[in-house]
């Protein structure tokens, strides 16, 4: 199920698919459902994978997919492409709706967890362009900081889960996770 | 004097997911009130971003898009903003047409009439065929062991595909899980694998994606009431076609 891993950012594709997909979130807001399949065909594969790191079953992966299209045509109108990408926009829906179903979930039976999505504290940022301004800023972090955040946003961990990963107290995490954030907002500007 | 308040770390916080349910509300509210407050959540969700692209494309299920298309089909149509452009104009131009040749009063009748055939046609096919079907699987061996089929009118039955051996004094049990918080229902009691009507009328109406599946449990069923033996089949629901 697997396909290819993650491109990096040849930056004049990624312009023409963030330029097709605000058209396509334009055109899903006067109820252009062909508009709603271009996203599905261009992203859908992506909405998936970013949705399996944080729920590791593909079925609720998926799930939460089918409800964030939902949400994406219900709400295509609120879509303002002055304050930010519809890629980041679609994204940020597809991880809500993932993040929501990993919060109501008390996992049915631990055996349906596919093993090969088991969080990885490296993968994430090794697969980041070697351009990116996020990469580097991450790599100026100390591991656990860089490992608190990354788990947090890569695959949904709690403050609570990110301290028993990380083998250390609730209050430590919560300090990691506010001085990487303050240091990122420095590097990154 | 209060110190001016830094949201930064917060609207991060936000973006990543890390908030409480009820720091998650005040920070939705804010970000309707406050645009100071909603630019820096949209910065966050930026500087992120380029991490949703290190995630591995997973090729969907064959019928997702068949799925949502399904789910969009049974929601009332959304307040749109008017559809503009060649189909809009078209289909505005047509109805001023056809208002114009037949009169209104007679298209109405008409349209109702259509409505109503359509429905009556929809009911039958409805009764006739499942409105979802779940396949259940040997995760083992990936060998389809039995089909259950949900009927509009609520019944639903499991047909066995294989021949389940079941040992002396073990009987195979059916469960399904609807909601993650109540947790798995036994829905059927079978001493061998037969075709059966499943017992699901306490419960809420089958859905899409609900977990359907056969355990091998004493014979009587679980002693606590919750699934103990193996796991022989299982499988989701998906919308039939």
């Amino acid at each position: 199920m697997t396909v290819a891993p993650a491109s990096s950012g040849d930056s004049d594709h990624s312009l023409t698919a963030e330029a097709e997909i605000s058209a396509a979130v334009v055109r899903c807001a006067s109820g252009d459902r062909l508009a709603l399949r271009i996203i599905y065909d261009r992203e859908a594969a992506r909405m998936i994978g970013v949705a399996m790191r944080i729920l590791r079953r593909k079925d609720l992966a998926e799930e939460a997919t089918h409800e964030a299209f939902l949400r994406i045509w219900r709400s295509a109108q609120s879509f303002d492409p002055a304050r930010g990408t519809a890629r980041a926009w679609l994204f940020a829906i597809v991880r809500n709706q993932a993040l929501t179903s990993l919060r109501n979930e008390q996992r049915f039976d631990a055996e349906t967890l596919d093993e090969s999505h088991e969080p990885d504290l490296t993968a994430a940022v090794s697969r980041l362009p070697e351009s990116s301004a996020l990469r580097r800023c991450l790599q100026q972090l100390d591991t656990g900081r860089r490992s608190a955040i990354v788990l947090a946003y890569v695959h949904g961990f709690s403050h609570g889960e990110l301290a028993g990963r990380l083998g250390v107290p609730l209050g430590t995490v919560k300090s990691w996770v506010r001085r990487g954030l303050r240091s990122l907002q420095e590097c990154m500007g | 004097m209060t110190p001016a308040r830094d949201d930064s770390p917060l609207a991060a916080e936000y973006v990543m997911g890390l908030l409480d349910a009820e720091a998650r509300a005040e920070a939705e509210r804010r970000i309707a009130s406050d645009a100071d407050f909603a630019r820096q959540v949209e910065t966050w969700r930026a500087r992120f971003s380029p991490l949703d692209d290190t995630a591995e494309e997973i090729v969907p299920a064959h019928d997702l898009w068949q799925r949502i298309e399904g789910s969009l089909s049974k929601e009332a149509p959304v307040a749109q903003v008017p559809a503009v452009g060649m189909i809009g104009r078209f289909w505005r131009s047509v109805a001023a047409l056809r208002i114009a040749t037949l009169g209104s009063t007679l298209v109405a009748a008409l349209l109702a009439v259509v409505a109503v055939v359509t429905l009556q046609h929809a009911q039958q096919v409805a009764a006739r065929k499942p409105i979802y079907v779940a396949i259940l699987i040997d995760d083992a061996t990936r060998q389809a062991g039995a089909v259950v089929n949900a009927f509009a009118d609520g019944r639903v039955e499991m047909i066995p595909l294989v021949d389940m051996n079941v040992p002396q004094g073990r009987a195979l049990q059916v469960w399904t899980l609807w909601n993650r918080e109540i947790g798995p229902r036994s829905v059927g009691l079978l001493s061998r694998a037969r075709a059966t009507q499943l017992d699901l009328e306490k419960l809420p109406g089958t859905t899409a994606d609900q977990l359907f599946e056969i355990t091998l449990e004493p014979a009587g069923g679980s002693p606590t009431g919750r699934p103990t033996g193996p796991i022989l089949y299982k499988g989701t629901t998906t919308r039939a076609l």
